[in-house]
Protein backbone atom coordinates (compact mmCIF):
# COMPACT_ATOMS: atom_id res chain seq x y z
CA UNK A 1 0.00 0.00 0.00
CA UNK A 2 1.21 2.93 -0.87
CA UNK A 3 0.98 6.75 0.58
CA UNK A 4 1.03 10.08 -1.14
CA UNK A 5 2.93 12.33 1.25
CA UNK A 6 0.83 15.75 2.90
CA UNK A 7 4.10 17.41 2.35
CA UNK A 8 6.95 17.04 -0.10
CA UNK A 9 10.31 17.49 2.63
CA UNK A 10 12.60 17.72 0.18
CA UNK A 11 12.12 20.94 -1.91
CA UNK A 12 10.47 22.13 1.26
CA UNK A 13 13.67 22.82 3.26
CA UNK A 14 15.59 24.39 0.21
CA UNK A 15 12.67 27.06 0.04
CA UNK A 16 12.44 27.79 3.66
CA UNK A 17 16.14 28.12 3.93
CA UNK A 18 15.56 30.79 1.26
CA UNK A 19 12.30 32.26 3.30
CA UNK A 20 14.25 32.69 6.33
CA UNK A 21 17.42 35.01 5.17
CA UNK A 22 14.54 37.11 3.49
CA UNK A 23 12.44 37.20 6.63
CA UNK A 24 15.90 38.22 8.98
CA UNK A 25 16.32 41.10 6.46
CA UNK A 26 13.07 42.26 6.55
CA UNK A 27 13.14 41.43 10.52
CA UNK A 28 16.45 44.19 10.68
CA UNK A 29 14.77 46.48 8.76
CA UNK A 30 11.19 46.62 10.95
CA UNK A 31 13.52 46.86 14.18
CA UNK A 32 15.71 49.54 12.41
CA UNK A 33 12.31 51.14 11.73
CA UNK A 34 10.27 50.89 15.06
CA UNK A 35 13.69 52.05 17.18
CA UNK A 36 13.85 55.24 14.77
CA UNK A 37 9.87 55.73 15.26
CA UNK A 38 10.08 55.24 19.00
CA UNK A 39 13.35 57.82 19.41
CA UNK A 40 11.44 60.51 17.25
CA UNK A 41 8.27 60.09 19.20
CA UNK A 42 10.43 60.18 22.63
CA UNK A 43 12.15 63.59 20.70
CA UNK A 44 8.90 65.08 19.83
CA UNK A 45 7.56 64.22 23.51
CA UNK A 46 11.20 65.79 25.08
CA UNK A 47 10.50 68.92 22.83
CA UNK A 48 6.85 69.48 23.45
CA UNK A 49 7.37 69.16 27.24
CA UNK A 50 10.17 71.81 27.56
CA UNK A 51 8.23 74.30 25.27
CA UNK A 52 5.28 73.81 27.21
CA UNK A 53 7.55 74.02 30.59
CA UNK A 54 5.19 72.81 33.49
CA UNK A 55 5.92 69.46 34.44
CA UNK A 56 2.15 69.42 35.70
CA UNK A 57 0.77 69.27 31.86
CA UNK A 58 3.06 67.47 30.43
CA UNK A 59 6.19 65.54 32.35
CA UNK A 60 9.48 65.14 29.90
CA UNK A 61 10.48 61.73 29.33
CA UNK A 62 13.27 62.90 31.40
CA UNK A 63 11.35 63.53 34.54
CA UNK A 64 8.97 60.45 33.79
CA UNK A 65 11.98 58.64 34.06
CA UNK A 66 13.28 60.39 37.07
CA UNK A 67 10.02 59.61 39.16
CA UNK A 68 10.31 55.88 37.69
CA UNK A 69 13.61 55.93 39.75
CA UNK A 70 11.50 57.39 42.50
CA UNK A 71 8.83 55.55 42.87
CA UNK A 72 11.08 52.20 42.43
CA UNK A 73 13.43 54.01 45.65
CA UNK A 74 10.58 54.06 47.54
CA UNK A 75 9.79 51.55 50.54
CA UNK A 76 6.37 51.03 51.07
CA UNK A 77 4.56 48.27 53.65
CA UNK A 78 1.19 46.93 53.28
CA UNK A 79 -1.19 44.71 54.40
CA UNK A 80 -3.08 42.48 51.20
CA UNK A 81 -5.99 40.08 51.67
CA UNK A 82 -4.41 36.18 50.83
CA UNK A 83 -0.85 37.52 50.99
CA UNK A 84 -0.44 39.76 53.98
CA UNK A 85 1.84 42.49 55.00
CA UNK A 86 4.16 43.19 52.23
CA UNK A 87 6.94 45.02 52.47
CA UNK A 88 9.16 46.32 49.26
CA UNK A 89 9.57 48.92 47.05
CA UNK A 90 6.15 51.44 46.21
CA UNK A 91 6.44 50.58 42.55
CA UNK A 92 6.48 46.53 43.56
CA UNK A 93 4.14 47.14 46.28
CA UNK A 94 1.21 48.71 44.29
CA UNK A 95 1.55 46.34 41.22
CA UNK A 96 0.74 43.46 44.08
CA UNK A 97 -2.04 45.30 45.26
CA UNK A 98 -3.63 45.45 41.95
CA UNK A 99 -2.88 41.36 40.99
CA UNK A 100 -4.87 41.12 44.43
CA UNK A 101 -7.75 42.32 43.02
CA UNK A 102 -6.66 41.17 39.10
CA UNK A 103 -6.15 37.87 39.43
CA UNK A 104 -8.81 36.28 41.57
CA UNK A 105 -11.20 38.49 39.93
CA UNK A 106 -9.87 37.48 36.42
CA UNK A 107 -9.90 33.29 37.87
CA UNK A 108 -13.47 33.61 39.13
CA UNK A 109 -14.92 35.70 36.00
CA UNK A 110 -13.05 32.90 33.52
CA UNK A 111 -14.46 30.18 35.30
CA UNK A 112 -18.07 31.33 35.62
CA UNK A 113 -17.84 32.98 32.04
CA UNK A 114 -16.58 29.30 30.60
CA UNK A 115 -19.08 27.33 33.03
CA UNK A 116 -21.91 28.99 31.54
CA UNK A 117 -20.82 29.60 28.02
CA UNK A 118 -20.22 26.38 27.76
CA UNK A 119 -23.45 25.10 29.27
CA UNK A 120 -25.90 27.26 27.60
CA UNK A 121 -24.33 26.28 23.89
CA UNK A 122 -24.54 22.77 24.82
CA UNK A 123 -28.28 22.50 26.59
CA UNK A 124 -31.03 24.16 24.26
CA UNK A 125 -33.28 24.50 27.75
CA UNK A 126 -30.49 27.00 29.44
CA UNK A 127 -30.06 28.11 26.47
CA UNK A 128 -33.84 29.03 26.22
CA UNK A 129 -34.04 30.02 29.58
CA UNK A 130 -30.87 32.54 30.06
CA UNK A 131 -30.58 33.93 26.11
CA UNK A 132 -32.77 36.97 26.62
CA UNK A 133 -31.39 37.87 29.81
CA UNK A 134 -27.59 37.60 28.81
CA UNK A 135 -28.59 39.62 26.22
CA UNK A 136 -29.91 42.90 28.06
CA UNK A 137 -26.97 42.15 30.82
CA UNK A 138 -24.23 41.96 28.38
CA UNK A 139 -24.06 45.55 26.92
CA UNK A 140 -23.56 47.00 30.58
CA UNK A 141 -20.06 47.69 30.96
CA UNK A 142 -18.38 46.56 33.72
CA UNK A 143 -17.50 49.82 35.67
CA UNK A 144 -21.05 50.98 35.44
CA UNK A 145 -21.73 48.10 38.36
CA UNK A 146 -19.57 49.90 40.87
CA UNK A 147 -22.77 51.14 42.20
CA UNK A 148 -23.62 47.82 43.68
CA UNK A 149 -20.05 46.57 44.10
CA UNK A 150 -19.79 49.74 46.73
CA UNK A 151 -23.37 49.22 48.57
CA UNK A 152 -22.47 45.31 48.95
CA UNK A 153 -18.77 44.91 48.99
CA UNK A 154 -17.68 48.19 49.80
CA UNK A 155 -15.15 49.69 47.67
CA UNK A 156 -11.96 48.21 48.67
CA UNK A 157 -10.02 45.20 47.18
CA UNK A 158 -13.37 42.88 47.00
CA UNK A 159 -15.45 45.98 45.13
CA UNK A 160 -12.32 45.92 42.67
CA UNK A 161 -12.37 42.24 42.50
CA UNK A 162 -16.35 41.83 41.58
CA UNK A 163 -15.61 44.33 38.51
CA UNK A 164 -12.87 42.40 37.44
CA UNK A 165 -14.58 39.26 37.16
CA UNK A 166 -17.65 40.70 35.81
CA UNK A 167 -15.48 41.95 32.69
CA UNK A 168 -13.86 38.80 32.73
CA UNK A 169 -16.80 36.35 33.20
CA UNK A 170 -18.67 38.29 29.76
CA UNK A 171 -15.70 38.10 27.50
CA UNK A 172 -15.13 34.01 28.04
CA UNK A 173 -18.89 33.67 27.88
CA UNK A 174 -19.24 34.29 24.90
CA UNK A 175 -15.97 33.31 23.25
CA UNK A 176 -16.97 29.61 25.32
CA UNK A 177 -20.62 29.66 23.86
CA UNK A 178 -19.68 30.36 19.96
CA UNK A 179 -16.53 27.97 20.32
CA UNK A 180 -19.17 25.19 21.80
CA UNK A 181 -21.57 26.39 19.42
CA UNK A 182 -18.93 25.70 16.21
CA UNK A 183 -18.49 22.33 17.14
CA UNK A 184 -18.60 20.49 14.11
CA UNK A 185 -21.66 18.17 13.97
CA UNK A 186 -19.53 15.24 12.24
CA UNK A 187 -17.29 15.12 15.66
CA UNK A 188 -20.07 14.46 17.87
CA UNK A 189 -21.92 11.82 16.00
CA UNK A 190 -18.42 9.95 15.32
CA UNK A 191 -18.02 9.83 18.97
CA UNK A 192 -21.29 9.15 19.69
CA UNK A 193 -21.28 6.01 17.42
CA UNK A 194 -17.55 4.82 19.39
CA UNK A 195 -19.35 4.87 22.48
CA UNK A 196 -19.43 8.41 23.97
CA UNK A 197 -22.94 8.43 25.31
CA UNK A 198 -23.42 10.84 28.19
CA UNK A 199 -23.39 14.79 28.40
CA UNK A 200 -20.27 15.27 30.14
CA UNK A 201 -18.30 12.17 28.48
CA UNK A 202 -19.45 14.44 25.02
CA UNK A 203 -18.65 17.68 26.93
CA UNK A 204 -14.96 16.42 28.72
CA UNK A 205 -14.12 14.39 25.49
CA UNK A 206 -14.77 16.36 22.54
CA UNK A 207 -16.37 19.46 22.86
CA UNK A 208 -14.25 21.09 25.39
CA UNK A 209 -10.62 20.36 23.12
CA UNK A 210 -12.59 20.83 19.89
CA UNK A 211 -13.65 24.57 20.86
CA UNK A 212 -10.42 25.18 23.07
CA UNK A 213 -9.00 27.34 20.46
CA UNK A 214 -12.18 29.80 20.79
CA UNK A 215 -11.98 29.59 24.97
CA UNK A 216 -8.34 30.04 25.16
CA UNK A 217 -9.09 33.49 22.91
CA UNK A 218 -11.33 34.53 25.51
CA UNK A 219 -9.07 33.69 28.31
CA UNK A 220 -6.04 35.53 26.27
CA UNK A 221 -8.93 38.75 25.26
CA UNK A 222 -10.06 39.15 29.23
CA UNK A 223 -6.23 38.28 30.45
CA UNK A 224 -5.86 41.94 28.79
CA UNK A 225 -9.23 43.61 29.49
CA UNK A 226 -9.10 42.83 32.74
CA UNK A 227 -6.16 45.41 33.16
CA UNK A 228 -7.96 48.25 31.89
CA UNK A 229 -10.73 47.26 34.07
CA UNK A 230 -8.34 47.04 36.98
CA UNK A 231 -7.07 50.52 36.51
CA UNK A 232 -10.61 52.08 35.95
CA UNK A 233 -11.80 49.84 38.97
CA UNK A 234 -9.28 51.35 41.07
CA UNK A 235 -9.98 54.99 40.16
CA UNK A 236 -12.26 54.79 42.12
CA UNK A 237 -10.51 54.59 45.42
CA UNK A 238 -9.68 50.68 45.62
CA UNK A 239 -5.65 50.47 46.62
CA UNK A 240 -3.20 49.91 43.57
CA UNK A 241 -1.62 51.58 40.06
CA UNK A 242 -5.07 52.85 39.37
CA UNK A 243 -5.28 54.71 42.47
CA UNK A 244 -1.97 55.84 42.14
CA UNK A 245 -2.42 57.57 38.84
CA UNK A 246 -5.04 59.37 39.93
CA UNK A 247 -3.95 60.46 43.35
CA UNK A 248 -0.52 61.65 41.90
CA UNK A 249 -2.23 63.68 39.37
CA UNK A 250 -4.65 64.98 42.03
CA UNK A 251 -1.41 66.53 43.81
CA UNK A 252 0.02 67.19 40.31
CA UNK A 253 2.54 64.91 40.21
CA UNK A 254 1.54 63.52 36.79
CA UNK A 255 5.01 62.44 36.27
CA UNK A 256 4.46 59.23 38.48
CA UNK A 257 1.20 59.22 37.14
CA UNK A 258 3.02 58.44 33.53
CA UNK A 259 5.12 55.73 35.94
CA UNK A 260 2.16 53.95 37.15
CA UNK A 261 0.30 53.94 33.24
CA UNK A 262 3.52 52.64 31.55
CA UNK A 263 3.77 49.82 34.73
CA UNK A 264 0.12 49.06 33.59
CA UNK A 265 1.39 48.61 29.69
CA UNK A 266 4.69 46.25 31.19
CA UNK A 267 2.52 44.21 33.27
CA UNK A 268 -0.57 43.72 30.33
CA UNK A 269 2.67 43.30 27.43
CA UNK A 270 4.28 40.82 29.64
CA UNK A 271 0.88 38.70 30.52
CA UNK A 272 -0.05 38.32 27.32
CA UNK A 273 3.28 37.34 25.87
CA UNK A 274 3.30 34.83 28.59
CA UNK A 275 -0.47 33.33 27.86
CA UNK A 276 0.77 33.24 23.87
CA UNK A 277 3.04 30.72 24.66
CA UNK A 278 1.00 28.89 26.79
CA UNK A 279 -1.71 28.91 23.91
CA UNK A 280 0.71 28.20 21.70
CA UNK A 281 1.89 25.26 23.16
CA UNK A 282 -1.63 23.54 23.90
CA UNK A 283 -2.81 24.61 20.83
CA UNK A 284 0.27 22.81 18.74
CA UNK A 285 -1.86 20.65 16.58
CA UNK A 286 -3.57 23.70 14.67
CA UNK A 287 -0.02 24.18 13.09
CA UNK B 1 -24.80 -22.46 2.48
CA UNK B 2 -27.61 -21.36 0.91
CA UNK B 3 -29.62 -18.85 2.02
CA UNK B 4 -33.31 -19.18 1.78
CA UNK B 5 -36.06 -16.07 0.79
CA UNK B 6 -38.34 -15.41 3.80
CA UNK B 7 -35.96 -16.76 6.61
CA UNK B 8 -36.03 -15.20 10.09
CA UNK B 9 -34.70 -11.62 10.25
CA UNK B 10 -31.95 -12.91 12.63
CA UNK B 11 -29.95 -14.50 9.59
CA UNK B 12 -29.64 -11.37 8.01
CA UNK B 13 -27.10 -8.23 9.53
CA UNK B 14 -29.28 -5.36 8.55
CA UNK B 15 -32.91 -4.86 7.57
CA UNK B 16 -34.24 -1.58 6.21
CA UNK B 17 -37.95 -2.48 6.50
CA UNK B 18 -40.65 0.55 4.88
CA UNK B 19 -38.56 3.35 6.00
CA UNK B 20 -40.16 6.39 5.44
CA UNK B 21 -38.92 9.75 6.40
CA UNK B 22 -40.81 12.90 6.33
CA UNK B 23 -39.40 16.46 7.38
CA UNK B 24 -41.39 19.14 8.98
CA UNK B 25 -44.68 17.13 10.10
CA UNK B 26 -46.27 19.58 11.87
CA UNK B 27 -45.79 22.06 9.43
CA UNK B 28 -47.73 23.00 6.69
CA UNK B 29 -45.36 22.22 4.10
CA UNK B 30 -43.65 18.75 4.73
CA UNK B 31 -41.19 16.90 2.72
CA UNK B 32 -41.49 13.40 1.97
CA UNK B 33 -37.78 12.77 1.51
CA UNK B 34 -37.90 8.79 1.96
CA UNK B 35 -40.90 6.73 1.27
CA UNK B 36 -41.30 3.31 2.53
CA UNK B 37 -37.48 1.83 1.42
CA UNK B 38 -37.06 -1.41 2.04
CA UNK B 39 -33.91 -4.03 1.83
CA UNK B 40 -31.57 -6.15 3.17
CA UNK B 41 -27.84 -6.29 3.25
CA UNK B 42 -26.12 -9.87 4.31
CA UNK B 43 -23.37 -10.48 6.39
CA UNK B 44 -19.74 -9.52 4.73
CA UNK B 45 -21.32 -8.28 1.67
CA UNK B 46 -20.92 -4.79 0.51
CA UNK B 47 -23.51 -2.76 -0.93
CA UNK B 48 -23.76 0.23 -2.53
CA UNK B 49 -26.70 3.24 -1.74
CA UNK B 50 -26.98 5.19 -5.42
CA UNK B 51 -29.35 7.93 -6.08
CA UNK B 52 -29.20 11.88 -7.94
CA UNK B 53 -28.73 14.13 -5.30
CA UNK B 54 -31.47 14.87 -3.03
CA UNK B 55 -32.95 11.43 -3.52
CA UNK B 56 -32.57 10.79 0.44
CA UNK B 57 -29.52 8.32 0.98
CA UNK B 58 -27.78 10.77 3.31
CA UNK B 59 -31.16 10.72 4.70
CA UNK B 60 -30.97 7.16 4.78
CA UNK B 61 -27.73 6.75 6.20
CA UNK B 62 -28.09 8.61 9.03
CA UNK B 63 -31.35 6.63 9.92
CA UNK B 64 -29.00 3.13 9.66
CA UNK B 65 -26.40 5.08 11.07
CA UNK B 66 -29.50 6.24 14.25
CA UNK B 67 -28.37 9.80 13.96
CA UNK B 68 -32.32 9.77 12.74
CA UNK B 69 -34.88 8.26 13.46
CA UNK B 70 -37.46 6.97 10.67
CA UNK B 71 -41.15 8.56 10.54
CA UNK B 72 -42.21 5.11 9.32
CA UNK B 73 -40.84 1.52 9.13
CA UNK B 74 -37.34 0.41 10.76
CA UNK B 75 -33.77 -0.15 10.40
CA UNK B 76 -32.90 -3.82 12.34
CA UNK B 77 -29.50 -5.04 12.85
CA UNK B 78 -29.70 -8.76 13.48
CA UNK B 79 -33.27 -8.44 14.42
CA UNK B 80 -32.77 -5.81 16.86
CA UNK B 81 -34.04 -2.33 16.05
CA UNK B 82 -31.69 0.13 15.74
CA UNK B 83 -32.35 2.89 18.19
CA UNK B 84 -29.25 5.34 18.26
CA UNK B 85 -25.69 5.17 17.34
CA UNK B 86 -24.14 2.38 18.69
CA UNK B 87 -20.19 0.55 18.38
CA UNK B 88 -21.82 -2.19 15.97
CA UNK B 89 -22.17 0.30 13.09
CA UNK B 90 -18.12 2.47 12.65
CA UNK B 91 -19.13 5.48 10.69
CA UNK B 92 -16.78 7.19 7.71
CA UNK B 93 -18.06 10.60 6.71
CA UNK B 94 -17.04 12.91 3.97
CA UNK B 95 -15.84 15.21 6.18
CA UNK B 96 -13.46 13.10 8.25
CA UNK B 97 -15.11 13.77 11.68
CA UNK B 98 -11.40 13.47 12.64
CA UNK B 99 -10.41 14.92 16.16
CA UNK B 100 -7.98 17.62 15.11
CA UNK B 101 -6.25 18.02 18.90
CA UNK B 102 -5.35 14.03 18.32
CA UNK B 103 -2.52 12.38 16.73
CA UNK B 104 -3.58 9.58 14.40
CA UNK B 105 -3.03 7.18 16.91
CA UNK B 106 -4.99 8.77 19.34
CA UNK B 107 -8.20 9.56 17.01
CA UNK B 108 -7.59 5.96 16.01
CA UNK B 109 -7.87 4.77 20.10
CA UNK B 110 -10.48 7.04 20.55
CA UNK B 111 -13.21 4.19 20.69
CA UNK B 112 -11.00 1.90 22.58
CA UNK B 113 -10.87 4.64 25.62
CA UNK B 114 -14.43 4.43 25.40
CA UNK B 115 -14.30 0.56 26.87
CA UNK B 116 -12.73 -0.75 29.10
CA UNK B 117 -8.98 -1.44 27.80
CA UNK B 118 -5.44 -0.93 28.85
CA UNK B 119 -2.87 1.27 27.65
CA UNK B 120 -1.03 -1.34 26.51
CA UNK B 121 -4.11 -2.95 24.23
CA UNK B 122 -5.00 0.35 22.73
CA UNK B 123 -1.52 0.96 21.73
CA UNK B 124 -1.11 -2.34 19.75
CA UNK B 125 -4.64 -2.49 18.25
CA UNK B 126 -4.14 0.91 17.22
CA UNK B 127 -1.52 0.05 15.60
CA UNK B 128 -2.75 -2.60 13.78
CA UNK B 129 -5.01 0.01 12.38
CA UNK B 130 -2.42 2.23 11.75
CA UNK B 131 -0.65 -0.54 8.91
CA UNK B 132 -4.26 -2.31 8.23
CA UNK B 133 -4.82 1.12 6.23
CA UNK B 134 -1.10 1.81 5.47
CA UNK B 135 -0.25 5.18 7.85
CA UNK B 136 2.72 3.65 9.56
CA UNK B 137 5.55 6.55 10.40
CA UNK B 138 2.44 8.67 10.67
CA UNK B 139 1.47 7.94 14.68
CA UNK B 140 2.40 10.70 15.55
CA UNK B 141 1.36 13.18 12.96
CA UNK B 142 -2.02 15.76 13.48
CA UNK B 143 -4.62 15.66 11.14
CA UNK B 144 -3.88 18.66 10.03
CA UNK B 145 -0.42 17.92 8.82
CA UNK B 146 -2.28 15.11 6.45
CA UNK B 147 -3.51 14.97 3.10
CA UNK B 148 -7.45 14.17 2.45
CA UNK B 149 -6.50 10.41 1.36
CA UNK B 150 -4.44 10.27 4.38
CA UNK B 151 -7.43 11.80 6.45
CA UNK B 152 -9.81 9.62 5.70
CA UNK B 153 -7.58 6.24 6.32
CA UNK B 154 -7.49 7.75 9.75
CA UNK B 155 -11.09 7.69 9.56
CA UNK B 156 -11.34 4.22 8.64
CA UNK B 157 -9.02 3.23 11.07
CA UNK B 158 -10.54 4.31 13.71
CA UNK B 159 -14.11 2.98 12.74
CA UNK B 160 -12.57 -0.45 12.68
CA UNK B 161 -10.65 -0.10 15.40
CA UNK B 162 -13.33 -1.29 17.80
CA UNK B 163 -14.29 -3.71 15.46
CA UNK B 164 -17.91 -3.20 14.43
CA UNK B 165 -20.34 -5.57 12.91
CA UNK B 166 -20.39 -2.98 9.50
CA UNK B 167 -18.70 -0.09 8.17
CA UNK B 168 -21.58 3.31 7.59
CA UNK B 169 -19.72 5.15 4.99
CA UNK B 170 -21.01 8.23 3.34
CA UNK B 171 -19.56 9.69 0.17
CA UNK B 172 -15.90 8.75 1.82
CA UNK B 173 -14.19 9.92 -0.49
CA UNK B 174 -15.95 12.80 -1.99
CA UNK B 175 -13.45 15.22 -0.94
CA UNK B 176 -10.20 13.57 -2.60
CA UNK B 177 -8.88 13.51 -5.79
CA UNK B 178 -9.85 11.02 -8.86
CA UNK B 179 -6.58 9.47 -8.39
CA UNK B 180 -6.10 8.82 -4.43
CA UNK B 181 -9.59 7.97 -4.60
CA UNK B 182 -8.50 4.97 -7.10
CA UNK B 183 -5.91 3.91 -5.05
CA UNK B 184 -8.66 4.50 -1.74
CA UNK B 185 -11.04 1.75 -3.77
CA UNK B 186 -8.59 -0.72 -4.41
CA UNK B 187 -7.33 -0.15 -0.42
CA UNK B 188 -10.94 -0.76 0.73
CA UNK B 189 -11.17 -3.93 -1.17
CA UNK B 190 -8.09 -5.18 0.52
CA UNK B 191 -9.62 -3.74 3.82
CA UNK B 192 -13.29 -5.86 3.43
CA UNK B 193 -11.57 -8.88 1.99
CA UNK B 194 -8.98 -8.80 5.24
CA UNK B 195 -11.15 -7.98 8.15
CA UNK B 196 -14.79 -9.40 6.30
CA UNK B 197 -16.88 -6.79 7.82
CA UNK B 198 -20.50 -5.64 5.78
CA UNK B 199 -19.75 -2.69 4.13
CA UNK B 200 -22.79 -0.36 3.30
CA UNK B 201 -21.64 2.42 1.16
CA UNK B 202 -23.12 5.68 0.46
CA UNK B 203 -22.40 7.79 -3.04
CA UNK B 204 -23.81 9.70 -6.17
CA UNK B 205 -20.94 8.37 -8.51
CA UNK B 206 -22.82 5.03 -10.05
CA UNK B 207 -18.91 3.83 -11.31
CA UNK B 208 -17.55 3.80 -7.99
CA UNK B 209 -20.68 1.58 -7.01
CA UNK B 210 -20.16 -0.78 -10.17
CA UNK B 211 -15.98 -0.39 -9.09
CA UNK B 212 -16.88 -1.66 -5.48
CA UNK B 213 -20.11 -3.49 -4.39
CA UNK B 214 -21.49 -7.17 -4.55
CA UNK B 215 -25.10 -4.67 -5.14
CA UNK B 216 -25.92 -1.89 -5.79
CA UNK B 217 -29.70 -0.49 -4.20
CA UNK B 218 -30.22 2.13 -6.60
CA UNK B 219 -32.76 4.70 -5.32
CA UNK B 220 -35.33 7.47 -7.25
CA UNK B 221 -35.76 10.64 -5.71
CA UNK B 222 -38.88 12.70 -5.01
CA UNK B 223 -39.38 10.73 -2.60
CA UNK B 224 -36.67 8.63 -2.13
CA UNK B 225 -37.63 4.92 -2.89
CA UNK B 226 -35.81 2.28 -4.41
CA UNK B 227 -35.86 1.49 -7.75
CA UNK B 228 -34.23 -1.40 -7.94
CA UNK B 229 -31.64 -3.65 -6.41
CA UNK B 230 -28.89 -4.70 -8.51
CA UNK B 231 -25.83 -7.86 -8.34
CA UNK B 232 -22.71 -6.84 -9.83
CA UNK B 233 -21.88 -10.02 -11.27
CA UNK B 234 -18.14 -9.21 -12.28
CA UNK B 235 -15.06 -10.61 -10.96
CA UNK B 236 -12.33 -8.36 -8.90
CA UNK B 237 -10.87 -6.47 -9.67
CA UNK B 238 -13.05 -4.81 -11.52
CA UNK B 239 -11.88 -2.75 -14.95
CA UNK B 240 -13.46 0.36 -16.13
CA UNK B 241 -12.53 -0.25 -19.40
CA UNK B 242 -14.23 -4.00 -19.20
CA UNK B 243 -17.58 -4.35 -21.35
CA UNK B 244 -19.66 -5.80 -18.67
CA UNK B 245 -18.58 -2.61 -16.28
CA UNK B 246 -19.72 -0.25 -18.90
CA UNK B 247 -23.55 -1.84 -19.56
CA UNK B 248 -23.64 -2.04 -15.12
CA UNK B 249 -23.21 1.40 -15.44
CA UNK B 250 -25.63 1.91 -18.70
CA UNK B 251 -28.32 -0.15 -16.54
CA UNK B 252 -27.76 1.59 -13.25
CA UNK B 253 -27.93 5.74 -14.97
CA UNK B 254 -31.01 4.12 -16.88
CA UNK B 255 -32.73 3.25 -13.76
CA UNK B 256 -32.13 6.88 -12.12
CA UNK B 257 -32.90 8.58 -15.08
CA UNK B 258 -36.20 6.86 -15.70
CA UNK B 259 -37.27 7.58 -12.48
Amino acid sequence: MSVETAADGEPETAATGVRSSLAERLDRRSILLGLAGSLAFLAVWQVGAMAIGRTYLLPSPVAVATAFAGELAKSETVTLPLVGELTGSKLVVKLFQSLVHYVPGLLIGTVLGVALGVAMAWNRTLDDLFTPVTRVLRPIPPLAWIAFAIVWIGIGHGGAIFIVAIGAFWINFYNAYSGVEGVPQSQREVAASLGVHSDWGMIRKVVLPSASPEILTGVRTSIGQCWMIVVAAELFGAPGVGYQIINASQNLDTAVSVVYMFVISLVFLTSDALFRRVEGRVLAWRE
Amino acid sequence: MARVDGVADGDRRVAVDGVTKVFGVEDDDPVRALDGVSFTVEAGEFVCIVGPSGCGKTTLFRIIAGLEGATDGEVRLDGDPVTGPAMDRGMVFQEYGLFPWRTVIENVAFGLEQQDTTAEERRSRSQEMIDLVGLDGFESAYPNELSGGMKQRVGIARALAVDPAMLLMDEPFGSVDAQTRNMLHDELLDIWAETEKTVLFVTHDVEEAVKLADRVVVLSSGPGTVADVVDVDLDRPRSRTDAAFGEYQERILGLIHES
